[in-house]
């Protein structure tokens, strides 16, 4: 396998030759579609279902999905573009301070205060960005933690505008369903559960269409080698940039759905550098640079710490927690959606159809290629996603 | 020969100085490469080969000189827009995108092509997918004529040397180049590999029609598959011409008895 070609003209592969080891499952054919039908099926009976819990357990969803949108944008910037963040509560509490002061202070309608918080929190990536060019690694980790820090801090300065320390109510009035839903005030939650829920979706879909595209392509070539991704002609900078403000926007919208479900926002509450933690431990621990990692890790950051305490009550808990953490990244250091993608693998890979095995196979009447599991070599990519 | 009815110059390097501190990697140095080419560029360790390099894709700013290619100043551009001129490179020590598939890394050559947009990357455009699809077909091609098919849905990272050479040469073809740039493409290759290389670098460059500058230690190859030979010691040009000129060139014969055993 390590022999130099010296043919210039494509050599037509052994026929029947394996294109993976295991099953091949080809995107986009009746299987692989039927599949990701079903999963989205599975992923709505699911949804339904869940909204006829009582609101307590729907308000925890609700916390889930926002938290989820929140990971998925922080995703973009430290997962997929390797650039680490711990300012990303400052985005969380940006999305959820403009619509906080958008709707108490400015009788703005709730929902129509998304758009701004998402370009607003948009325009503060692109600026906290901007050092990115210059400083690298941990040093740039460190300029985002002074942004985390300083937040809750322009928080309590611009009082007039946020309440400062003392917080900022949003009225259960102001947050009323829209009339047409035909939910009352008093159910809310159940407006909320499928606003973050529709909002999560369409975020898991957007960035599916982003990491499959080419502009995905370079985020990753940034991430890998800088260097070389220039020499491929990858626009690094803008790359750096335009990632950070997109993990921004999305971090903000999160923010923003927050707002909303709490009600109440303080300087000190959701917006210090312990929520930028909690996004990159959920990231981490459901899967950086994975689609559904950080739906995963959503899951774990708000229902461990529940486990944890029945386990170990009092204050033991959160020692079980962090030994559980500890745990858990050795054991699953590609986070639990790149340890699954990994172990499906085994078992099928998703090969696009325009693999020239493929192609051939359908010109030659030979069947399908035959799974021989011969394929040595490293374990496959933890990069790639699989179908829903 | 190809290129040798062009008469302009495809790369001008004239007069390049690069200094590290006290260290001066390259001093007054000078040489063409001609389109459709073969040059081969030789010298003892430490020369400034690299260096060079470095200076074309822009990574390192020469104190003194101009590099032109086309006719365009190249100092004047930047490091992203070089491979889109024409211009693509593999590295000395391999620079792959380790995580990302064979495939991913030969595809990301063509970084430089338009429909790298986020917004049509966010919303799945037709036309930049449409885009992609034709890319990737040249991708599968290439991968299939460096006999990379096996392994192209593997990350590039954990595969053997030679076959990540291979690698990187596909990447560097995926950009259409019309010069490239070989930091030691026999660099840790068996023998057998060795010539099996330099048929595939031939045979590339009559399909392709790029010009190629080929820094190499491996003599045979070098001087077997160069058209024209630049030889450098010390960062300066001690000797250019044809591989048995340059091969005899008293100056040459003294850098290499001198150094390197
Ligand atoms: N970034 C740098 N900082 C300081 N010195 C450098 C740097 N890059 C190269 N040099 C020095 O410049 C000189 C030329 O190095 P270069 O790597 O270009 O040599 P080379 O001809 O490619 O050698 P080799 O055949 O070993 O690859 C060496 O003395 C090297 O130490
Ligand atoms: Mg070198």
């Amino acid at each position: 396998m390590t022999a130099v070609a010296d043919r210039p003209t494509t050599t037509p592969a052994p026929r029947g030759r394996p294109v993976a080891p295991g099953r091949v499952l080809v995107r986009g054919s009746a299987a692989h579609r039927g599949l990701q039908v079903a999963g989205l099926l599975l992923v709505v009976a699911l949804l339904v279902w869940a909204s006829t819990w009582p609101l307590f357990r729907m308000g925890q969803l609700t916390n889930v999905f926002v938290l989820a949108i929140a990971i998925a944008g922080l995703n973009l910037v430290t997962g997929y573009t390797g650039l680490l963040s711990i300012g990303h509560s400052a985005f969380f509490g940006l999305g959820a301070y403009t619509t906080g002061v958008l709707v108490v202070q400015y009788g703005f309608d709730a929902m129509l205060t998304v758009p701004v918080a998402i370009g607003f929190c948009f325009v503060a990536g692109l600026l906290v960005g901007l050092p990115s060019l210059r400083i690298h690694g941990l040093y740039l980790a460190l300029v985002t933690l002074a942004v985390g820090v300083a937040f809750p801090e322009l928080v309590r300065r611009f009082d007039d505008l946020t309440g400062g320390a003392a917080g900022l109510v949003i009225r259960a009035r102001l947050l009323t369903p829209p009339e047409w839903t035909g939910i009352s005030r008093a159910q809310r939650g159940i407006w909320l559960f499928w606003v973050s829920a529709i909002a999560l979706v369409l975020v898991l879909l957007l960035v599916r269409n982003l990491t499959r595209s080419r502009a995905g392509l370079a985020m990753r070539a940034v991430r890998d080698h800088e260097l070389a991704a220039a020499a491929q002609g990858v626009h690094v900078a803008r790359v750096k940039i335009l990632t950070f403000g997109l993990s921004a926007a999305i971090t903000g919208l999160a923010g923003a759905l927050f707002a909303m479900y709490v009600g109440a926002l303080a300087p000190d509450g959701s917006f210090t550098l312990l929520k930028s933690i909690e996004l990159v431990t959920g990231l981490v621990l459901g899967g950086a640079a994975t689609l559904l990692g950080p739906v995963v890790g959503a899951v774990a950051v708000v229902f461990l710490p529940y486990l944890t305490s029945l386990v170990a009550p009092g204050p033991v808990s959160g020692i079980a927690f962090g030994v559980l953490l500890i745990a858990l990244v050795f054991l699953m250091p590609e986070g639990v959606v790149g340890r699954a993608q990994i172990a499906l693998r085994r078992v099928v890979t998703v090969v696009d159809a325009d693999h020239p095995a493929l192609a051939r196979t359908a010109r030659d009447p030979g069947g399908p290629p035959e799974p021989d599991g011969q394929q040595p070599g490293p374990p496959p990519s933890t990069d790639e996603d699989q179908p829903r | 020969m190809p290129g040798a009815d062009a008469h302009d110059p495809l790369l001008e390097v004239r007069g390049v100085a690069v200094r590290f501190g006290g260290v001066t990697a390259l001093r007054d140095l000078s040489f063409d490469v001609r389109p459709g080419e073969i040059c081969g560029l030789i010298g003892p360790n430490g020369a400034g080969k690299t260096t060079l390099f470095n200076c074309i894709t822009r990574i390192y700013e020469p104190a003194e000189g101009s590099i032109r290619f086309a006719g365009r100043d190249l100092l004047a551009v930047p490091a992203h827009r070089i491979a889109g001129l024409g211009i693509a490179r593999t590295f000395q020590n391999l620079a792959l995108f380790g995580s990302m598939t064979v495939l991913d890394n030969v595809l990301t050559g063509a970084a430089a092509q338009p429909g790298t947009g986020i917004v049509p990357g966010l919303l799945a455009w037709p036309g930049a997918t449409r885009r992609t699809a034709a890319l990737r077909a040249r991708a599968w091609e290439l991968v299939e004529q460096l006999e990379l098919l096996d392994v192209a849905l593997l990350p590039a990272a954990g595969l053997p040397f030679g076959t990540r050479k291979r690698v990187e040469l596909a990447r560097a073809l995926m950009a259409e180049p019309s010069l490239l740039l070989l930091d030691e493409p026999a660099g840790g290759l068996t023998h057998a590999e060795v010539d099996e290389l330099g048929g595939l670098l031939v045979a590339l460059r009559d399909r392709f029609g790029f010009a190629a500058l080929l820094v190499e230690h491996h003599m045979g190859l070098v001087m077997g598959i160069s058209d024209r030979v630049v030889a450098m010691d010390f960062g300066r040009r001690i000797a250019a011409g044809s591989p048995d000129e340059v091969r005899r060139d008293p100056a040459v014969v003294a850098a290499y008895l001198g150094r390197a055993a």
